[in-house]
């Protein structure tokens, strides 16, 4: 029978060099990622890629602007453990249940003597066929071509604009309870992925859509919070401004009705996951969905998540720090992986490649008690110490 | 709804999120309620702390539910090795061998959620060596692509089920099984209920 999940597209390999702290990524992927490492290893880093994917075809975006003043330039980007100035290197596989091969994406960057981004290779290849590779004869002739790929210009994008399309689904979020409270500290009110536009997402969703949307919220909010209980949007009457108010439960036999305002840290975080796994079909990323919650209702997140892809397909990708995210039985070895940062930059691994996580889970060990102390600061009991003087 | 009163409200501990989903299922078909669970992190953590469970058992009515898996040959040999000095309030149950083999015996409401035939179901899972590798096969065989997708894991994930596992079986639980049919087809698990009921007729 045919699906809408098996046609759905995802990043199934990711290949970097230089990126970051990464000197050399190649990595297959599954329909779910679950990135591990200790802190400042690198699982932002690594989560960027594909909002640089992302933000080279997004509107007010382009290349440029990507690899630019969004990221603080080339340099920023560029791996501190890379000797000289080589280029860096993002190639992506993109495919679906159906045909695994569908796309190719390959670009390689470095900077021109104005430190302006500039491209050194860009290629497309369709089910294993290559269809265009850049510098072409065109570029040779004008330089000023590199500045620019192809992916985001339309007028040459036809041929591909499902790679295109496809890296402009890509949503990621991280929620930031208190820009959702107060969206005028947020970077603007559209595409930000700190939540400060959460609000104006659900006022632009049609009506019937956004309705339903917060029914079926309501629902699981209810289970975490139960003295919730109902969820509104509303808008301002005098500013128009977009609100959500809940209703909870109170001594007053009619209950209260609060604003965002006075939503918990936990109640806004995990309305704006709900929110995400709902809104959009392409590739979501997550930074640590677990803050804020109690262990209780992280521990069903990966089951909520699975029950989204097997729906849609989506691909998932999050960084965690949680046991009780990692402790679900169905995580494959490789969907879950390793990021140590190591001499010559972070590596990235699935954990089936580790002879001794594979071992401790064959010896009936959870792959959070295998996995953790992998992670963990190798001083880490000195942290207590600082306190004493 | 549950009970309100502190009779008939069993605290919990079991190994994991179905286990719990399945009690629950099992206390509202008895008329009992459910009060607190404790555990959800596998079978170790409750045999360390099964001593403080028993304990309050003293003081209010308790039920755990383990598998039995491979550790004894019988329940009454985990049982004694677990707790030889039962309180009057625990109800501790041993489910052979898995837990899993409770949902298999509702043949044919587990026929009716993967789409397959009753008489690919076995007739005496108590009996089987594996039952969640057994239900994992089942659910190869199930008629709709995404419950199939959901309960077998890829060869490549190193994983016994399949990424949607628990969520599919929390559905059956809670929308399909049926205890008191299932409970002709497993002894652990008539067992269970024929303990449970006792104690709510106590208590009440």
């Amino acid at each position: 029978m045919k699906d809408a999940a098996s046609s759905t597209l995802i990043f199934r390999r990711l290949r970097l060099e230089n990126w970051r702290n990464f000197t050399q990524v190649d990595v297959d992927l599954q329909n779910r990622v679950f990135l591990v490492g200790p802190n400042a290893s690198g699982k932002s880093n690594l989560l960027d890629v594909f909002r640089f994917l992302h933000d080279i075809v997004s509107v007010g975006g382009g290349f440029q602007e990507a690899a630019g003043p969004q990221r603080g330039g080339v340099t920023k980007l560029r791996s501190l453990s890379a000797r000289r100035y080589p280029d860096i290197v993002i190639e992506v596989h993109i495919g679906s249940h159906d045909l695994p091969n569908a796309w190719e994406y390959e670009l390689r960057f470095s900077q021109d003597n104005q430190r302006r981004p500039i491209i050194k290779k860009e290629r497309v290849s369709h089910a294993g066929v290559e269809l265009w590779t850049r510098p072409d004869a065109d570029d040779e002739k004008d330089p000023e071509r590199l500045t620019q790929t192809y992916l985001e210009q339309i007028n040459v994008n036809r041929e591909f604009r499902d790679v295109a399309d496809f890296f402009r689904s890509i949503r990621y979020l991280h929620v930031v309870p208190q820009l959702v409270r107060d969206p005028d500290r947020s970077i603007g009110r559209s595409n930000d992925p700190y939540g400060g536009d959460l609000l104006e997402q659900i006022a632009r969703t049609p009506e019937k859509t956004r309705n339903a949307w917060l029914r079926r919220i309501e629902a699981v909010l209810r289970v975490a919070v139960p003295q919730l209980k109902e969820l509104q949007f509303d808008r301002d009457k005098a500013s128009g401004a977009p609100h959500l108010k809940g209703k909870y439960e109170h001594w007053r036999p009619q209950g209260a009705w609060q604003n965002e305002e006075q939503f918990s840290d936990g109640t806004l975080r995990l309305l704006g996951l709900l929110w995400a796994t709902l809104e959009g079909s392409g590739p979501l990323l997550l930074e640590e969905p677990e803050l804020s919650l109690h262990p209780e209702v992280v521990t069903h997140l990966p089951q909520m998540f699975a029950r989204m892809q097997s729906r849609t397909g989506r691909q998932l990708i999050l960084s965690t720090h949680s046991p009780s995210i990692l402790a679900d039985p169905s995580i494959g070895l490789d969907e879950a992986f390793l990021l140590l940062p190591e001499h010559e930059g972070t590596t990235v691994r699935p954990v089936r490649r580790f002879q001794q996580i594979v071992s401790l889970l064959e010896g009936g060990l959870s792959l959070p008690d295998a996995v953790m102390p992998f992670t963990r600061p190798a001083k880490a009991e000195q942290l207590p110490l600082f306190a004493t003087r | 709804m549950t009970p309100t009163g502190l009779a008939g409200c069993f605290s919990a501990a079991v190994e994991g999120v179905l286990d719990e989903a399945v009690l629950r299922r099992i206390l509202i078909d008895l008329d009992l309620g459910l009060d607190r669970v404790f555990g959800q992190r596998g079978k170790a953590f409750l045999q360390e702390r099964i001593a403080g469970f028993n304990h309050d058992a003293r003081f209010r009515p308790w039920i755990v539910v383990v598998d039995l898996d491979r550790d004894a040959e019988c329940p009454a040999a985990l049982v004694a090795n677990w707790l030889p000095q039962r309180a009057h309030l625990m109800c501790f149950r041993v489910a052979v061998r898995e837990l899993e083999s409770w949902l298999l015996a509702d043949t044919e409401a587990l026929a009716g959620f993967l789409g397959i035939c009753k008489i690919l179901i076995p007739a005496r899972p108590d009996q089987l060596d594996d039952p969640k590798q057994v239900l994992v096969s089942l659910g190869e065989k199930a008629r709709r692509a995404e419950i199939r997708r959901d309960l077998v894991p890829r060869p490549a994930s190193g994983r016994s089920i399949g990424p949607g596992y628990t969520s599919r079986m929390l559905e059956f639980v809670q929308d399909h099984w049926r205890p008191a049919a299932a409970e002709i087809n497993s002894d652990s698990l008539r067992r269970c209920r024929a303990r449970l009921r006792d104690l709510g007729r106590k208590l009440s």
